[in-house]
C-alpha cells in the first residue's frame, strides 16, 4: 500500500499507438525525491533515454503531482511539467497551478509520462477508464485558453485541460503549456508537446487518496490557512508580485535595455501602484501632475489558484475586451528590458505572449538582444528599436508567426539566435545555458547572480531564490563571496523541496523553521517519520539529480556563468558606490558553491555521492 | 574607531552614550562602515565592554593603556593589514560625522601623488582622528609607541600628509550641501557638551514606502522626516519595522537592523521583506 497523498504507480503513456503501462514507484523513490520537480528529476533519469532529441519521439514528458495535491493544505494544488528542455539542451522543470493538478492526480497517479508521438493533432484523455487519444485537428491555431474552453465543453463535466498554443505547434524554443491561465512557463515544454503532435491533455479524477493522520493534517490546513493572511503575504495579496517593479527600481536591480543598466526611467508607468511624481515623469523629465500608470488604468480583479488562500493573481484590462493576469516578470521583460514604458504595449505584448502560448521572460530577453543587434547593425531591421512599443509587438508577432526570417530566427530564443547572428552578440544575450535572464540585475544582487549561473535549469530565479540573501540586509549584495554561496545553497535547497512537496513558495514567508515545519506536513500526510535534516538532505539529492541528469545531456563547467557583458560592464549606483561582478569574483563564488554542494573543482559529483540518488 | 579612551571628561564611556535609541558607538560604525567600503575595526581598552556593534565589526583590543591615540592609530592600521590600504581612522564621539565628510578625506589618498595622511584642519584644528591613513603607516605607528613619542605630530613629521582645510572640504560639492558647518567633526567631551548635542534635531532624511507597505493613512511619499535610525525613520512614517519589512539606504545598503544610523540627506527606501516571487 502506498503512503499517504501518493498512488505509488506513474503513467506511462505512448502516444504513438495510444498504449499505456503503470511504472510501480517504490516508496523509496517517493521518500526520497517527495514529487513534484523532485519525482520528475527522477522519472527522467530513469524513462528518458541519454541523448534524446528533446522534440523527439523519445523524449519524455512528465506531468508529476505531489502527496499535498488534493489535502486542504493551501497553495497546494500545484504540479510540475519536467522535460528535457529544447532551449537549454538541459532538465527543465516548470510548475503551474489548479484544478488540473487535482484531477490529474485523482486519475490514480503520482504522474503521467508521455512520451511518441500521435500520428494526427491530438488531445490526450486520461481518467479512471484508461487513456485515449482524440483527434484535434479543429483545435490547431486555437490560443491554450480558447483550447481548455472548447474541450470542456465538449468532454463535460469534470475534465481539465493542459494545452499549448500555436506556439508551441509551431515548435518555438520557449513556447509554455497552459492551464486556465497558468503556465508551466519556463524551457519550452510546449515545444516539447507540441513535438509529440498534443495539442492539450485533459485529465478527469476518479480516485481517491487517503492522508495518513486525516485530523493532524486538517488542524495544519487551519493554521497555514490563518497564516496566509498575515503580513508574509500581504504583497502578493495587494498588488501581487508586480509590487517588485518600483521597489527594484529603487534599488538598482531592474535589468533594463537587455542589461545595460538597472533603473528605468519609465518605470512609474508600470507599476501598479501609484508612482512619486519623479519615477513618472519618465525619461523625458518632465515634471507636473503623475501620468495614469498600469495599476490605475487596467487593474480590474484579483483571482487565485484552486485550494489557495493568498489570492496573488491581478488582473488587468487589456483593451479589446481581454483580460491578463499580470506579474512583474512578464512587465519586466516586456517593458523595461526592452525600454518599452507604455502600459497598453506592455499589457498587449503580455496578452498576445499567452495567445500564442510562449514565455514572456524569454520573449523579452530575446526581443531585447534583437534590438541591441539591430541597433549595432548585426540584424537588418531598422525598425527594431530598444523604446518603442510598435516594435516590441511587431517582433513578438514574428516571433509567434515564425513565418518570417526574424522570427522564426528569434524562435530559437537568444543563444541559438546569437549563434547565428555572431559578432560579439554572444557577449550580451541575456541568458544562462539557453534560458533567457529574469527580472534580477546580478551585478547588484551577487547571491542571485550565483544563483542563476549554477541552476540547472538556467537562469532561474525561482528554482534558485538566492534573491533573498541579497536582499536580507544580512550580506552586502555587493560584495559576493563565500557567505553568498552558502546562501545561495539555502535558498535553492528551500526551493528544491517546495517545488517538489508541492507548495507555492508565495508561502515561504509565514515558515520560520522551513524544514522543520515543512517535515511535519510531510508527516501527516504521508506516516512517515520525516525531520527536517531528513528534508535537507532530500534538497540535497534533488539538486544533485538534477546536475547529473545535465551533465549526462551534455553539460560543461562553462555553462555555469553569466554572460559577458555582466562581469565587464560595472554600473554606479545613485549613491556612488560601483556595482561590478567581476569574472574572478563569479569564479571564487561558484567554487565556494561547489565546494558546500560536494562537488570537484569542475562542478562534478565525486562518485562516492551518487549512491544515494537511487537512479 | 578608537573606542577604548579614558571618557575622563564625560565621566562615563563615550561609546556606550546613547545616541536617539542607539548609541555613540553603533553610530559611528555604522556611518563608518557605510563610508569607507571595507571592514570597520573598533579599537577598545583590554577589558572593555562595548555596546552591540554590526555583524562583520572586527573588535581588537588596544594592548597597551594609556599610550594616547597613536597607540590606538597604530592598533588599528595593524588589523586592517590585509583588507585595505587606505583608512578613515576616528574617535566615538562624533555624534554627526558625516559620510560625505569620510569620503571627501579618503580621496585625498587617492591617485598615483596621493599623500600618506589626509589631515583636515577643520573648525581651525588639526582633526587627527578624523583623518585618512595609508594602512601601511602602521609600522612607523608601532615604532613611534615603543619610542614613546606618542603624539600625532610625531607621525605627520615622518610622512606625507595633506591638510585640508574648511575650504578645501567644502570644495566636494555633496559635503558643502549636506554638511556645510562641517559638523561632521564636532565632538563631544563633557556632558554639557553631549546634552547640547543630543538636543539637537535628528538629521532631515527622506522617507519613501513602496508597495503593500502604502496604505491610508501612511502615504507613500517621498517626503522629509527628522530620524537618527533607521527604525526611528519608519516610526516617523507610522511603519512597524519587523521581520516583514527591509530598509535600502539611498538605493544601495540594505538593511534590517532597526539601530542603522541615518545622517542628513538620507533616503529612505521601505520595501517588503519578501521580495521577488
Amino acid at each position: 500500500m502506498a503512503p499517504g497523498g501518493y498512488f505509488g504507480q506513474a503513467l506511462l503513456v505512448d502516444v504513438t499507438d495510444g498504449t499505456s503501462v503503470t511504472l510501480p514507484l517504490p516508496d523509496e523513490v517517493l521518500r526520497a525525491y517527495l514529487g513534484g520537480a523532485g519525482l520528475g528529476t527522477w522519472l527522467l533519469h530513469r524513462v528518458g533515454p541519454p541523448g534524446v532529441d528533446p522534440l523527439g519521439p523519445g523524449a519524455p514528458l512528465a506531468f508529476v503531482f505531489s502527496p499535498l495535491v488534493g489535502t486542504p493544505l493551501t497553495t497546494s494544488a500545484k504540479f510540475a511539467v519536467v522535460a528535457k528542455s529544447p532551449l537549454t539542451g538541459m532538465l527543465t522543470d516548470a510548475l503551474a497551478s489548479s484544478q488540473f493538478a487535482i484531477a490529474g492526480k485523482l486519475t490514480g497517479h503520482d504522474a503521467i509520462v508521455i512520451t511518441g508521438r500521435a500520428a494526427v493533432p491530438s488531445v490526450l484523455l486520461a481518467d479512471a477508464d484508461g487513456v485515449r487519444l482524440l483527434d484535434a485537428a479543429d483545435l490547431a491555431g486555437l490560443p491554450a485558453a480558447d483550447a481548455d474552453t472548447v474541450l470542456r465543453d465538449r468532454l463535460g463535466r469534470g475534465w481539465r485541460v493542459a494545452a499549448i498554443g500555436p506556439a508551441g505547434e509551431r515548435g518555438i524554443r520557449y513556447a509554455t503549456i497552459s492551464h486556465d491561465g497558468r503556465h508551466a512557463g519556463r524551457g519550452g515544454l510546449g515545444a516539447v508537446m507540441g513535438a509529440k503532435n498534443l495539442k492539450a491533455i485533459a485529465v478527469r479524477a476518479g480516485s481517491k487518496v487517503a492522508v495518513s493522520d486525516p485530523p493532524a493534517v486538517l488542524a495544519a490546513a487551519r493554521d497555514l490557512r490563518e497564516r496566509s493572511f498575515g503580513p508574509a503575504t500581504a504583497k502578493y495579496r495587494e498588488l501581487g508580485t508586480l509590487a517588485n517593479l518600483l521597489a527594484f527600481n529603487a534599488i538598482s536591480a531592474l535589468p533594463t535595455r537587455n542589461f545595460a543598466a538597472a533603473t528605468f526611467a519609465g518605470a512609474g508607468r508600470l507599476s501598479g501602484e501609484t508612482p512619486a511624481p519623479e519615477a513618472a515623469a519618465g525619461e523625458s523629465g518632465a515634471s507636473g501632475p503623475a501620468p495614469a500608470n498600469l495599476g490605475e488604468m487596467r487593474r480590474v480583479a484579483r483571482s487565485s489558484c484552486a485550494s489557495c488562500t493568498i489570492g496573488c493573481e491581478h488582473i488587468y484590462r487589456v483593451g479589446g475586451g481581454k483580460k491578463a493576469r499580470v506579474e512583474y516578470e512578464n512587465v519586466f521583460a516586456l517593458g523595461p528590458m526592452c525600454g518599452v514604458s507604455d502600459p497598453d504595449a506592455v499589457l498587449a505584448a503580455s496578452a498576445r505572449c499567452d495567445e500564442f502560448g510562449i514565455d514572456t521572460i524569454s520573449a523579452g530577453g530575446t526581443i531585447a538582444w534583437a534590438m541591441e543587434c539591430a541597433e549595432r547593425g548585426l540584424i537588418d531591421a531598422p525598425w527594431l528599436r530598444f523604446g518603442d512599443p510598435g516594435a516590441l509587438l511587431r517582433a513578438l508577432e514574428e516571433i509567434g508567426e515564425a513565418a518570417t526570417p526574424l522570427g522564426s530566427l528569434l524562435a530559437t530564443g537568444s543563444r541559438a539566435a546569437a549563434r547565428t547572428v555572431g559578432g560579439d552578440s554572444a557577449t550580451f544575450a541575456p541568458h544562462v545555458k539557453g534560458l533567457e535572464m529574469p527580472g534580477y540585475e546580478p551585478r547588484t544582487l551577487h547571491a542571485m547572480a550565483l544563483g542563476l549561473a549554477v541552476n540547472a535549469r538556467g537562469a532561474d530565479h525561482n528554482r534558485s531564490g538566492a534573491y533573498e540573501a541579497d536582499l536580507s540586509g544580512d550580506l552586502d549584495r555587493l560584495d559576493g563571496g563565500d557567505a553568498h554561496a552558502a546562501a545561495a545553497v539555502e535558498t535553492e535547497d528551500r526551493a528544491a523541496v517546495m517545488d517538489s512537496m508541492i507548495l507555492c513558495k508565495f508561502l515561504r514567508g509565514v515558515f520560520t523553521d522551513p524544514f522543520g515545519e515543512w517535515a511535519a506536513l510531510l508527516s501527516a500526510v504521508t506516516g512517515w517519520d520525516v525531520t527536517g535534516t531528513e528534508l535537507r538532505e532530500t534538497a540535497r539529492r534533488i539538486v544533485l539529480a538534477k546536475r547529473v541528469y545535465n551533465i549526462r545531456e551534455g553539460w560543461q563547467p562553462a555553462d555555469d556563468w553569466l554572460p559577458g557583458r555582466l562581469l565587464s560592464e560595472p554600473l554606479k549606483l545613485p549613491s556612488g558606490r560601483e556595482a561590478r561582478l567581476t569574472p574572478a569574483r563569479l569564479r571564487a563564488m561558484i567554487d565556494a558553491y561547489y565546494e558546500l554542494r560536494g562537488l570537484d573543482g569542475a562542478g562534478r559529483p565525486h562518485k562516492d555521492s551518487l549512491a544515494n540518488l537511487l537512479l | 574607531m578608537l573606542a577604548g579612551g579614558r571618557s575622563s571628561r564625560m565621566g562615563t564611556p563615550k561609546a556606550a552614550l546613547e545616541w536617539h535609541g542607539s548609541t555613540l558607538l553603533r553610530r559611528t560604525v555604522g556611518i563608518a562602515g557605510r563610508s569607507a567600503g571595507g571592514p570597520v575595526v573598533v579599537v577598545r581598552a583590554i577589558g572593555q565592554d562595548l555596546p552591540p556593534l554590526p555583524q562583520g565589526t572586527i573588535v581588537v583590543d588596544d594592548p597597551r593603556e594609556g599610550k594616547g591615540p597613536v597607540q590606538g592609530i597604530a592598533a588599528g592600521l595593524a588589523a586592517l593589514r590585509g583588507h585595505a590600504e587606505t583608512a578613515f581612522i576616528t574617535s566615538t564621539d562624533l555624534p554627526f560625522l558625516h559620510p560625505a565628510f569620510i569620503r571627501r578625506v579618503l580621496c585625498e589618498l587617492d591617485g598615483p601623488d596621493a599623500p600618506d595622511v589626509a589631515l583636515p584642519v577643520a573648525r581651525g584644528y588639526p582633526q587627527p582622528l578624523a583623518a585618512g591613513y595609508r594602512v601601511a603607516l602602521a609600522e612607523i605607528a608601532e615604532r613611534l609607541v615603543k619610542e614613546d613619542r606618542l603624539r600625532p605630530a610625531f607621525l605627520f613629521e615622518e610622512c606625507a600628509v595633506n591638510r585640508l582645510d574648511d575650504d578645501a572640504l567644502r570644495a566636494d560639492p555633496v559635503l558643502a550641501a549636506l554638511d556645510p558647518e562641517l559638523d561632521s567633526v564636532l565632538n563631544v567631551n563633557t556632558p554639557d557638551d553631549y546634552q547640547a548635542a543630543r538636543q539637537r534635531p535628528a538629521p532631515e532624511v527622506t522617507v519613501q514606502l513602496f508597495g503593500a507597505l502604502v496604505k491610508s493613512g501612511r502615504p507613500g511619499g517621498p517626503r522629509p522626516v527628522r530620524a537618527a535610525t533607521v527604525r526611528g525613520a519608519a516610526d516617523a512614517v507610522n511603519l512597524p519595522f519587523d521581520r516583514h519589512v527591509t530598509a535600502a539606504l539611498n538605493g544601495d545598503q540594505i538593511t534590517r537592523d532597526g539601530l542603522t544610523p541615518l545622517a542628513a540627506g538620507d533616503t529612505v527606501f521601505f520595501l517588503s521583506a519578501d521580495a521577488g516571487g
